[in-house]
């Protein structure tokens, strides 16, 4: 039981990091667009950079969720 | 815990709970996840296409006579191409400033207030610098586009725009 709700906890976790990290790439989203608007090519490979790592972390966090 | 302490409803329909629990929120996760990867690939697209499109900046052409514009009046043209208004802004004797007339929040048409100095677009109430076209207030994000003028032998030339 204990480990049950151990478990049940750290996928709410994960759950809630993964959800912080996609609304960060919302946000990013919004940030090329507008670097792509000003023509700005160094903030949107920033960006496209940024998004890339937060994605791979989203990734690394299924790790800690069990199957 | 026991059959007999199991409500009715439970032992006509056994479900494991927790276990559906996490279940649902790995797939929901896994989900976020694949939404994560979907825009970062969308950021790299986006950041790839900003680097290899190719912008009309315009050629450089005689826009009108410097002596057909007074001093502190403006005349309004079209540039790069014909769907691009654009107004041209006499400052002083030899001295012009010349902008796109789309404003950056959301493209009306700005015009010059002489009174304020500035240009102002009558949609939601944006100003923009007379010279530089920087904003002033309101709610445009960022300058008006730029187009570079110069005076060649009584003429006003347009050399290009900065979008």
């Amino acid at each position: 039981m204990r480990t049950s709700e151990r478990g049940r906890r750290t996928s709410s976790a994960v759950a809630i990091y993964v959800i912080i990290l996609v609304a960060l790439q919302v946000f990013l989203i919004t940030v090329a667009v507008e670097a792509f608007q000003t023509d700005d090519e160094l903030l949107g490979w920033a960006t496209a950079a940024v998004s890339v790592v937060l994605a791979a972390a989203a990734a690394a966090f299924l790790r800690y969720l069990r199957p | 815990m026991s059959e007999r302490s199991r409500p009715v409803w439970e032992r006509d329909f056994p479900y494991e709970a927790l276990a559906e629990e996490e279940v649902t929120r790995r797939e929901f996760t896994r989900y976020l996840v694949l939404g994560a990867a979907a825009m970062a690939g969308a950021n790299v697209g986006l950041a790839a296409w900003t680097q290899l499109r190719n912008i009309n900046t315009g050629a450089p052409r005689a826009i009108v006579a410097l002596d057909d514009v007074a001093v502190g009046d403006t005349y309004l043209f079209r540039y790069p191409d014909d769907n691009d208004p654009a107004v041209l802004l006499r400052v002083g004797d030899a001295e012009v400033a010349a902008f796109s007339q789309k404003c950056t929040h959301l493209g009306c048409v700005v015009y010059y207030e002489p009174d304020e100095d500035r240009w102002h677009c009558p949609c939601h109430e944006g100003n923009f610098e007379a010279l530089t076209g920087a904003v002033i207030s309101g709610p445009p994000p960022r300058p008006l586009g730029r187009i570079d003028v110069e005076i060649r032998d009584g003429q006003i030339w347009a050399l290009g725009s900065h979008p």
